[in-house]
C-alpha cells in the first residue's frame, strides 16, 4: 500500500506525525496549563496559569538541560516534578518526533501505536518517579510500577520497530461525532447525576448521546428516552435498592 | 461420613416454601444484576444486605448466593450481544461470544453458555457436597508464592488468548498492569501515580475501565461505521436460537474440560475464580485442531471458559463454608449478613450450623436449575433486543453503563474515567491493539505484585521460593512451556499462519 | 495539583446552585426528613454491622427513616471526607472508627480533613476489643513467653496485618512500639485472606478484631495470646487480659462512633445523641453488639464531650506510633 503512495505524501505524512508527536511530549504541560485556568475563576486550589507555564517553560528549556550536564558533575541534589518530566517524558518524545521525521514507515498503525504507548508508560515512569524504590530485600512502593514501565517502554519501541521493518495498515480513521456525543453524554452524566437526579440526568444524557449518530429520529428518540428513563426510574433505586438522588436537589428541598 | 443423610438434611432445607423463594428471588437478581452493564455483583450484594436482615439466615444467605452465581449466567448476556462484561470471569467470553452474535448465532452462544453454566454448576455443587473438607487443603497449601506463580501462569493465559501480535498482546498486559497500580500502595499505603484525586486513591475500577475499553469503546467504534454497523447486527439473518447438533458435539468436550478447570481454580481464595475463564479459553485453544478460530466466533471459546466460570462460582464457596474464610469480596459480604444475624462463620460451621451449609449446598443445585429454566427461554427475548435499531440501542447502553458505573461508588468521576477509557479502547481498537489483555492484565496486577512482595518479605527477599516450593515450580513450569509453545510459532515462519488462515 | 474533583465538584455546584435555596434547620422539628449514614466500609464489614444495628433503633426514636451509604475507599479517608463537607444540617452523618477518626492523622500526611477540627462529635457508638494471635505451632505458650520469643527472633518472625492503616495494622504498630521491635510486616488485602495466612501458617502472628478470631480460636486453628482490654470478654472467657498477662502497656480497642459535620447545631446533636444513647440500651441491641464481642460504652462514655476527648487522645495516642512508619 505504501508504495502505491507518492514519495512526497509519505514526506507530508511524516512532517505531520512529528508534530503530533512534539505536541504529544508537551501534552502533560497543556493539560495541566488547562486545569489551571480553572483556578482563574477560583475553582480548585492548584497553581493559577501563570505559574504552570513559566515552571514547565524554565523546566523544559534550562532546568532539565543543566540537570543533565549536573548529574556528570556528580550533583544528587533533588529535582523538581517539572525538570523530571521533561527529562523522563518530554525529551524522549522529542528524540522521536525528530526520528520520525527522517524514517521511512512502513506501518504507521504499528509505528503511532508502539509510540503512544511509550508516551504512556514513560509518562507512568515519571508519575511514579517520586516513589520509594527497593528498601533492603522489599520492594517499595515504586519497584513496581518502574519495573512495568521500563517494560513497557521496551516493549513499545519493539512495536514501533514493527511499524519501521514490517509493511502493515496505514493509519485509521477517525470520525469526531461518535466519540464527541457519547463523551458528551458520558460528561454531562457524571455532572448532573448529584444536583439534578436520575431522572432529569437520564433523559437528557440519552438526547445528548442519539446526536452521535447520523440517523436520528428526534420524536422516537424522545419516546425511547422516556420510557428508558421511567425504567432506570424504578428499576435502579427500587428494584436493586441503589441509593441515588431521583430529583432535582432544588425540587426536594 | 453420611453425606447422603447430610444432602438429604440439605434439600429439606433448601425446598422448604420461603427457602425456594429467596433462592429464586437470587436467581432472578442475580441474573438482572449480570446482564446489565456495570452494576457489579459486590455493589448489588453490598445494597441488599441490609433487606436480608429481616429474613431468616438461611434464607437470606440461600439469596445472596443466589446472587452470585446467577450474576454469573446474566454476566455472559451482555457479554455476547453487546461486547460488554460485567466481571472479570466475562472477559473472554465476549472475545467469540460477541463474534458469534455478530454472525448471527447469539442465540447458540446465549444457550451453550446457560447449557454449560447449569453442568457446571451441578458438578461443582456435588464436588462441595462430596469433597469440600479435604479440597480446603488446597486452599490452605496456596502461599504467597504458590499465588505469585499462579498469576505469572494467569498473564501467559492471556498472551494465549490474543488473536493478533503478540508483541502487541503482551504490551496491552502490561499496560493493564500499570494501570493496576495506580492508587494506594498496600504495604506503605503511598499514593501511586494517583495525582492527588481523591478517586483515584483507590486505584481504578475493574467496571469503570472495563466499561470504557469494551463497552463505550465499542459503542463509539460503531457509530464509526454509522449505518453499515446497524445492518451488520440486526439484518444478519438470525439462524436459530438453539445449538446445533454440531455446536453441541463442539462444545461438550469444552463444558467437561472448563468444569474441571473451574472447579479445581474456584477454591483457590481470591483470584482463582478469575483466572478459571482464562485457563479454560486458553486451553481449548491450545487443543483446538484450528486456533485461528478463536477469536472469530469459536463455540468452544464460550463454552469452556462459560463452564469454568460457573464451576469457580460454586466451588469458591468451599473456603467459606469449611474454614469460615471468605475468599472474595462478595462472600466478605455474605460473612457480614451471617454475623448480622449472630452467626460467625468458622472452621466448625459445617458441625454447628449443618442447616445453613447443606441448605445452602443443596440451593445451589435448585438455584442452578432454576436459572437454565429462566435463562433458556429469556434466550429468545434477548436475541429479539438485537433487532432494535443500533440508533435507539446506543443510547440505552450508555446510559446504563454510565448508571452502572455511577452506582459502584457513587462517585461521578468513575464515570467520567469511564468515557476517558472509552476514548483509549476506540485508539486502541483503531491501532489493532486487543482490549482483552488489558484488562486480564489489570485484573492480575494487584494479586501478582502483592503476593510477589509478600512472598519476599517471608522469605527475606530470597527469590529461590518460587523454585524451592514444588506448587510453585509446577505452575512456573507450566507457564514456561506455554510461553514457549505460544511464541515459538510467532518466530517460525509466517507462512504457517498464512496457511491455517486459508484452511477457513 | 491538579484537582479533578474540584473542577467537577464547581461544575456541579454550579448546577445545583441553578435552584437551591436554603431554608434555616429548624431543631425542633428535626428530622423531617431521611437521614444519611455515611460508613466509610463495605457493607458487612465490622463498621457498617455496628452502625446498622444502632441506626435501626435510632430511626424509630427520631419517626425518619436512616439511609446507610457505604461509601469505600482510602482506609475509609474518602468517605470521611465526603462527610466532613457534607451541609452541617444534620442530615448527614458518619459513623466513623479508630482509623477514619485517629490513626489517619499520623497515616495520611495530605488528609483532607481533620477529625477534631471538621466533625462535631455525637456517641461513641461501640468498642472492639483487640487481640494478640498467632498460627497454632507457633512456639511460645503465653504472652510472657511470646514477647521473649518476638524480641529474640525479631528478624524472622512475621506479623500479617490486613493493609496500611487497617486495625490490625496500627494495632500492631503499637505492640512492637510497646516492645522496641521492628519485625517484618506482611500486608494482606483485608483481615479475610490475612486471617486464612495465619490459619495455614504463613505468617507467624498478628493482632486482630475479636470478631473474626472467635470462631477460629475455638475452633484450635489458631491461638489467642491475650486481649487488650482491661476486662476479659464474654465471648472469650478463657484469654487472659494483657494486664494479666504480664503485659498492661498494651491497651487498644478499636472503636465506632458517630459523628456530624462541623457547626451543626447543639440542639441536633443532643438529639441524635440522645437518640443513640437510647438505641445502645435497648435490650435486643445490647444482645447483638454483644454477639459481635463488642464493648457497650457506659453513659459516662457516651456523651459527646467525651468522645471529642476519646478522640484527642486516641490522636496522641497513635501519632508517635505511626508517624515513623509512613
Amino acid at each position: 500500500m505504501a508504495d502505491t503512495m507518492g514519495h512526497s505524501a509519505t514526506a507530508t505524512r511524516n512532517t505531520r506525525l512529528a508534530l503530533g508527536f512534539c505536541l504529544l511530549a508537551i501534552a502533560p504541560q497543556i493539560i495541566e496549563l488547562i486545569w489551571s485556568l480553572g483556578t482563574i475563576p477560583g475553582w480548585g486550589a492548584g497553581r493559577g496559569p501563570g505559574t504552570v507555564v513559566t515552571s514547565h517553560m524554565t523546566a523544559l528549556l534550562a532546568g532539565a538541560p543543566s540537570a543533565i550536564f549536573g548529574s556528570f558533575g556528580g550533583g544528587t541534589k533533588k529535582l523538581s516534578s517539572e525538570v523530571l518530566l521533561a527529562l523522563i517524558y518530554s525529551y524522549p518524545l522529542f528524540v522521536l518526533a525528530i526520528l520520525t521525521f527522517f524514517m521511512p514507515i512502513r506501518s504507521a498503525q504499528d509505528y503511532v501505536g508502539g509510540v503512544v504507548v511509550m508516551a504512556v508508560a514513560l509518562f507512568a515512569l515519571w508519575a511514579g518517579s517520586d516513589l520509594q524504590g527497593m528498601r533492603g530485600f522489599s520492594f517499595g512502593a515504586g519497584t513496581a510500577p518502574r519495573m512495568f514501565g521500563g517494560l513497557l517502554v521496551a516493549l513499545s519501541a519493539g512495536i514501533a520497530l514493527t511499524g519501521l521493518l514490517t509493511d502493515g495498515p496505514a493509519l485509521a480513521h477517525y470520525s469526531w461525532r461518535g466519540p464527541l456525543f457519547v463523551m458528551a453524554a458520558i460528561l454531562f452524566f457524571a455532572l448532573a447525576i448529584r444536583p439534578l437526579g436520575l431522572v432529569v440526568t437520564a433523559f437528557a444524557s440519552f438526547m445528548i448521546a442519539v446526536t452521535g449518530s447520523h440517523e436520528t429520529r428526534w420524536l422516537e428518540a424522545a419516546i425511547v428516552g422516556a420510557c428508558l428513563t421511567l425504567g432506570c426510574a424504578i428499576l435502579f433505586p427500587y428494584v436493586l435498592g441503589l441509593p441515588m438522588p431521583m430529583f432535582p436537589r432544588f425540587l426536594i428541598q | 461420613m453420611d453425606i447422603f443423610a447430610n444432602l438429604a438434611h440439605g434439600f429439606a432445607v433448601a425446598l422448604s416454601p420461603i427457602n425456594l423463594l429467596m433462592c429464586l428471588i437470587g436467581a432472578l437478581v442475580g441474573t438482572l444484576v449480570g446482564v446489565l452493564p456495570g452494576i457489579g455483583t459486590i455493589a448489588t450484594v453490598a445494597m441488599l444486605l441490609p433487606i436480608t436482615f429481616g429474613l431468616p439466615p438461611v434464607g437470606a444467605l440461600i439469596m445472596l448466593a443466589g446472587i452470585y452465581y446467577g450474576a454469573q449466567y446474566g454476566g455472559s448476556t451482555t457479554s455476547i450481544l453487546v461486547n460488554i462484561p460485567g466481571e472479570a470471569t466475562s472477559v473472554v467470553t465476549a472475545i467469540d461470544g460477541h463474534q458469534m452474535a455478530k454472525q448471527g448465532r447469539a442465540g447458540p452462544a446465549l444457550a451453550i453458555a446457560a447449557i454449560g453454566s447449569f453442568f457446571a454448576g451441578c458438578v461443582a455443587t456435588v464436588l462441595i457436597a462430596l469433597l469440600g473438607a479435604p479440597l480446603t487443603k488446597l486452599a490452605l497449601a496456596f502461599g504467597p508464592a504458590e499465588y505469585f506463580s499462579l498469576m505469572v501462569l494467569g498473564l501467559i493465559f492471556a498472551v494465549v488468548l490474543a488473536k493478533g501480535s503478540v508483541l502487541k498482546a503482551i504490551a496491552m498486559i502490561v499496560f493493564g498492569l500499570l494501570l493496576s497500580m495506580v492508587g494506594s500502595d498496600i504495604e506503605t499505603g503511598a499514593s501511586r501515580m494517583a495525582f492527588n484525586i481523591p478517586e483515584l486513591a483507590d486505584g481504578l475500577g475493574f467496571a469503570t475501565v472495563a466499561m470504557g475499553v469494551f463497552g463505550f469503546a465499542e459503542i463509539i467504534r460503531n457509530l464509526d461505521h454509522g449505518a453499515e454497523m446497524n445492518r451488520d447486527l440486526v439484518q444478519q439473518k438470525i439462524t436459530g436460537l438453539m445449538p446445533t447438533r454440531k455446536d453441541l458435539a463442539d462444545s461438550t468436550p469444552a463444558i467437561l474440560r472448563g468444569t474441571v478447570l473451574g472447579s479445581i481454580l474456584g477454591i483457590l481464595p481470591g483470584g482463582g475464580a478469575v483466572i478459571a475463564s482464562f485457563a479454560a479459553y486458553t486451553l481449548e485453544k491450545k487443543l483446538a485442531k484450528n486456533p485461528s478460530r478463536f477469536g472469530r466466533g469459536a463455540i468452544e471459546g464460550v463454552a469452556g471458559p462459560e463452564s469454568a466460570n460457573n464451576a469457580a462460582a460454586q466451588t469458591s464457596f468451599i473456603p467459606l463454608l469449611t474454614l469460615g474464610i471468605p475468599p472474595n469480596a462478595v462472600m466478605a459480604l455474605m460473612v457480614g449478613a451471617m454475623t448480622i444475624h449472630g452467626i460467625v462463620p468458622g472452621p466448625q460451621v459445617m458441625q454447628k450450623q449443618p442447616d445453613l451449609v447443606w441448605g445452602m449446598i443443596a440451593s445451589m443445585w435448585i438455584g442452578n436449575l432454576m436459572l437454565i429454566i429462566i435463562n433458556l427461554p429469556l434466550v429468545g427475548i434477548w436475541v429479539r433486543l438485537l433487532r432494535v435499531p443500533y440508533r435507539l440501542m446506543f443510547p440505552s447502553i450508555v446510559i446504563f453503563c454510565a448508571i452502572g458505573i455511577y452506582s459502584v461508588n457513587n462517585a461521578p468521576v468513575d464515570v467520567i474515567l469511564a468515557g476517558i477509557f472509552g476514548l483509549v479502547g476506540y485508539w486502541l481498537i483503531k491501532h489493532d491493539f486487543e482490549p482483552a489483555p488489558l484488562l486480564l492484565g489489570m485484573v492480575l496486577g494487584p494479586l501478582m505484585e502483592e503476593n510477589l512482595r509478600r512472598a519476599l518479605l517471608i522469605s527475606r527477599g530470597d527469590w529461590s521460593v518460587f523454585l524451592t516450593r514444588p506448587l510453585s515450580a509446577v505452575l512456573l513450569a507450566v507457564a514456561a512451556s506455554l510461553l514457549v509453545l505460544t511464541v515459538l510459532p510467532v518466530l517460525r515462519a509466517k507462512r504457517d499462519e498464512v496457511f491455517t488462515e486459508s484452511e477457513n | 495539583m491538579i484537582s479533578i474533583r474540584a473542577l467537577t465538584g464547581a461544575c456541579a455546584a454550579a448546577l445545583a446552585s441553578l435552584g437551591t435555596f436554603i431554608a434555616p434547620a429548624e431543631a425542633q422539628t428535626y428530622p423531617t426528613r431521611s437521614i444519611t449514614m455515611v460508613v466509610p466500609f463495605a457493607a458487612g464489614g465490622p463498621t457498617d454491622v455496628v452502625a446498622r444495628i444502632v441506626t435501626a433503633h435510632m430511626a424509630q426514636t427520631l419517626g425518619q427513616s436512616i439511609i446507610i451509604e457505604n461509601v469505600v475507599g482510602a482506609g475509609g479517608t474518602t468517605a470521611t471526607t465526603r462527610a466532613a463537607r457534607a451541609a452541617n444540617d444534620g442530615y448527614t452523618l458518619i459513623t466513623g472508627h479508630m482509623g477514619t477518626h485517629a490513626a489517619s492523622v499520623p497515616l495520611y500526611p495530605k488528609l483532607a480533613y481533620h477529625p477534631e477540627k471538621d466533625f462535631e462529635p455525637i456517641a461513641l457508638l461501640a468498642g472492639t476489643p483487640i487481640l494478640i494471635l498467632a498460627r497454632k505451632d507457633f512456639p511460645p505458650k503465653d504472652l510472657k513467653e511470646f514477647v521473649a520469643y518476638v524480641k529474640a527472633n525479631a528478624e524472622k518472625v512475621n506479623a500479617a496485618h490486613a493493609g496500611v492503616g487497617s486495625v490490625s495494622h496500627v494495632s500492631c504498630e503499637l505492640l512492637h512500639s510497646i516492645l522496641d521491635i521492628k519485625p517484618v510486616g506482611v500486608p494482606f488485602n483485608g483481615t479475610g485472606p490475612a486471617m486464612n495466612a495465619l490459619v495455614a501458617g504463613q505468617v507467624d502472628y498478628m493482632c486482630d478484631q475479636i470478631v473474626n478470631a472467635v470462631p477460629q480460636i475455638n475452633a484450635g486453628t489458631i491461638k489467642a495470646y491475650a486481649i487488650a482490654t482491661p476486662e476479659r470478654n464474654p465471648s472469650l472467657p478463657n484469654v487472659p487480659t494483657t494486664a494479666e498477662a504480664g503485659l498492661p502497656k498494651f491497651q487498644a480497642q478499636a472503636w465506632n462512633a458517630m459523628f456530624a459535620p462541623k457547626g451543626t447545631s447543639a440542639a441536633i446533636v443532643a438529639r441524635l445523641n440522645a437518640a443513640a444513647s437510647k438505641a445502645l440500651d435497648d435490650e435486643t441491641v445490647k444482645k447483638r453488639l454483644l454477639e459481635l464481642g463488642s464493648v457497650i460504652p457506659t453513659s459516662a462514655e457516651r456523651t459527646p464531650e467525651a468522645l471529642a476527648s476519646l478522640v484527642k487522645n486516641e490522636i496522641a495516642k497513635w501519632t508517635p506510633v505511626l508517624k515513623p512508619a509512613t
